[in-house]
């Protein structure tokens, strides 16, 4: 199965940054593992571009930061392409320069691209997304070896579904 | 005291916020647009070695990583006392304009496109880009794809990225261009000119032939006097990548035209209590507030800005189209607002035209592309036109070459003042006592700044959880009398 791992973010904003920072360290943790089905990759806006990297992938694994009412720096949800249309898009996932991702991807579909099956979303409870800097908050920093082991599990589950 | 809230604005880049101000007759008597603002790039710059920036600032926004890489390589060419080669200027200019086609085509079609193409009343639902291809075709759909495809690829084979580019260097550019990649980019080039073409016929088809939306663009709450600011060539001609800025006054006249390193001696700002921002003004008329006329110092820096403060364009296709625009019109310069999205498409087919001109210039090839600098390094201004208008970066450096100060004037910045008084404008052109708050009517005050195609994520970034335009209505003891939301 081709696979597509997104860190979205931007790394010099922060806790913007944190989706990017997993996907480093799950392509570090890759590059030993020699598993070549999977790409990840990174980006910092949502909508329309996010959806052109998708297209060719069965499968795809977006990581963002995310800020809920009340929510708690370093919270980990894991989401569907549905909670992001309805009611709680990440950071970058809603970037409104282009379009929103749910609507991008109907875009795709009505013109016939290949786009993935399933997209899972883990996203981040930031706490400072409007001053630069390159490394996240503590808190926030502390989530990311967690969910780059998410991820990694999210992986290796798929992969052995496969081999099965 | 009635207060209405349009909050975050649909399909802008950012987290922005309009309120509305009634007074107890249920006339409009104040707006405010706010957006965040983004902390500290001067404390997360400082110290760093200046060569870096290309690569720095274009991390400050994915919307227009090209505009920041280009403006931050100028300001070094300019800090290290370097002239690049002229194939490497050529080059930069050549990836910049793949950059435009991308970035105008995608404002024009999914984001000012769906006011127009499916209407500006039409239900909220239907007013994006899926609209537009249920009225238009899917065709168009995936010619937008494609377009947007191709030139992602020539900005990936000349700036060595997809993204974030890392091609500009001081004094010139890291690779040249193969023969293969020129022919490559010279069929893209042409396609992109017919796809412009097309572009011009959506905007005669759709929009100049519907009185309706002729009169809306003509009418008064879309209409404001002010000081238009664009860069030009030695010929007075439109440019993106290089040149003088020109100002024009309201009444088309020459106010002035200066080096980008006198920037600081034309251009101060503002500050208002109620917001973040800061808002630019031309320093030697001064800040008179949110009006407009020639006695006031705002300008706008937008695709009509460019247009009314240049004398023309260079390439043959769009110079046509300008002399339609202003017969059309009525003369320059041009102050309807929306009439910013057909000087956007007059760009896309100049965009599209130079790109061709240049990938066709025999020096393309030339593989002499950096002029390696020798000199101390001080202080450094860049100036591009990014897509939303007038981008400049400038960095002092100790002689190590180590930043001491960086300022940057982001594009968008410089029409916060003309943004806010088009909301003002147009709010108080539709709303009046009695008036019911409709959707399709708020949608109207966005289409006011909409066409500035703001994108406030390199002054500003942070999204909310959600996305809703949020309408509040409250009473002159702050009740909520009605409240409208929607998802984008």
């Amino acid at each position: 199965m081709k696979t597509l791992v997104i860190g979205l973010g931007n790394p010099i904003l922060t806790d913007d940054g944190v989706g990017v920072k997993v996907a480093y360290a799950v392509r570090d943790a890759l590059a030993s593992d020699g598993q070549d089905d999977v790409t990840v990759t990174e980006a910092s806006v949502g909508g329309l571009r996010l959806m052109e990297m998708m297209v060719g992938y069965d499968r795809v694994i977006l990581i963002d930061a995310i800020q809920t009412p009340g929510g708690r720096p370093g919270a980990i949800h894991r989401l569907t392409l549905d909670d992001v249309a309805s009611a709680v898009p990440t950071q970058h996932s809603a970037s409104t320069h282009d379009m929103n991702l749910p609507t991008a991807l109907e875009m795709g579909r009505r013109l016939g691209l290949a786009l993935p099956e399933t997209i899972e979303i883990f996203a981040i409870e930031a706490k400072d997304v409007v001053t630069f800097g390159d490394t996240c908050t503590p808190t926030v920093a502390a989530a990311i070896p967690i969910v780059t082991e998410m991820v990694l599990q999210t992986l290796a589950l798929a992969e052995s579904a496969t081999t099965r | 005291m009635k207060r209405i809230t349009i909050d975050p604005i649909t399909r802008l880049e950012g987290h922005g916020k309009i309120e509305i101000f009634l007074d107890e007759e249920g006339e409009v008597k104040n707006t405010h647009f706010v957006i965040p603002e983004l902390r500290g790039f001067e404390v997360f710059c400082v110290g760093r070695p200046a060569e870096e920036m290309p690569r720095i600032t274009n991390r400050i926004c994915g919307v227009c990583p090209e505009a920041h890489h280009m403006a931050a390589t100028k300001a070094l060419d300019d800090l290290y006392h370097v002239e690049p080669p002229s194939a490497a200027k050529k080059l930069r200019e050549l990836f910049y304009m793949a950059f435009y086609v991308t970035d105008h085509t995608t404002h024009f079609y999914a984001l000012g496109g769906p006011d127009f193409v499916v209407g500006p009343d039409a239900p909220k639902y239907e007013r994006n880009v899926l609209g537009v291809i249920a009225k238009v075709g899917l065709e168009i759909g995936s010619q937008v794809i494609a377009c947007r495809k191709r030139n992602h690829e020539v900005i990936k084979m000349l700036g060595g990225r997809h993204i974030h580019p890392v091609a500009g260097l001081p004094g010139g550019w890291a690779k040249a261009m193969t023969k293969e990649e020129r022919d490559e980019i010279e069929k893209i080039a042409r396609e992109n000119v017919e796809f412009a073409k097309f572009s011009i016929q959506i905007v005669n088809d759709v929009v100049l032939s519907n009185q309706a939306y002729v009169d809306m663009i003509l009418s008064d709450a879309y209409t404001q006097p002010i000081y238009y600011m664009g860069l030009v060539d030695e010929n007075n001609h439109v440019n993106f990548y290089d040149g003088e800025v020109r100002v024009v006054d309201p009444d088309g006249n020459e106010f002035c035209k200066y080096a980008p390193h006198e920037y600081t001696e034309h251009i101060a700002e503002h500050v208002e209590p109620w917001s973040y921002l800061k808002y630019p003004f031309l320093k030697k008329v001064g800040w008179k507030g949110f009006v407009p006329g020639k006695e006031s110092g705002m300008y706008c820096a937008t695709p009509l800005s460019r247009l009314n403060a240049a004398d023309g364009i260079a390439t043959p296709l769009a110079q046509a189209e300008y002399e339609r625009f202003y017969e059309t019109l009525g003369g320059k310069p041009v102050h309807h607002t929306l009439a910013t999205h057909w000087a956007r498409v007059i760009e896309l087919l100049y965009a599209a035209e130079r790109m061709l001109e240049l990938v066709q210039d025999p020096e393309i090839t030339d593989p002499n592309v950096r002029t390696i600098p020798t000199d101390t390094p001080t202080e450094g201004v860049g100036v591009v036109e990014a897509p939303r208008g007038t981008l400049t970066h400038h960095y002092v450096t100790d002689e190590r070459g180590i930043l001491t100060k960086v300022n940057l004037v982001v594009g968008t910045t410089n029409n916060y003042a003309p943004i806010t008084l088009s909301i003002k404008k147009a709010a108080s052109a539709l709303i009046h006592k009695g008036t019911v708050i409709t959707d399709g009517l708020l949608n109207k005050v966005e289409m006011a700044f909409r066409s500035y195609d703001p994108c406030f994520s390199c002054a500003t970034h942070s999204l909310p959880g959600q996305m809703p335009l949020e309408v509040v209505v409250r009473d002159a003891e702050g009740n909520v009398v009605e409240r409208l939301s929607q998802y984008i």
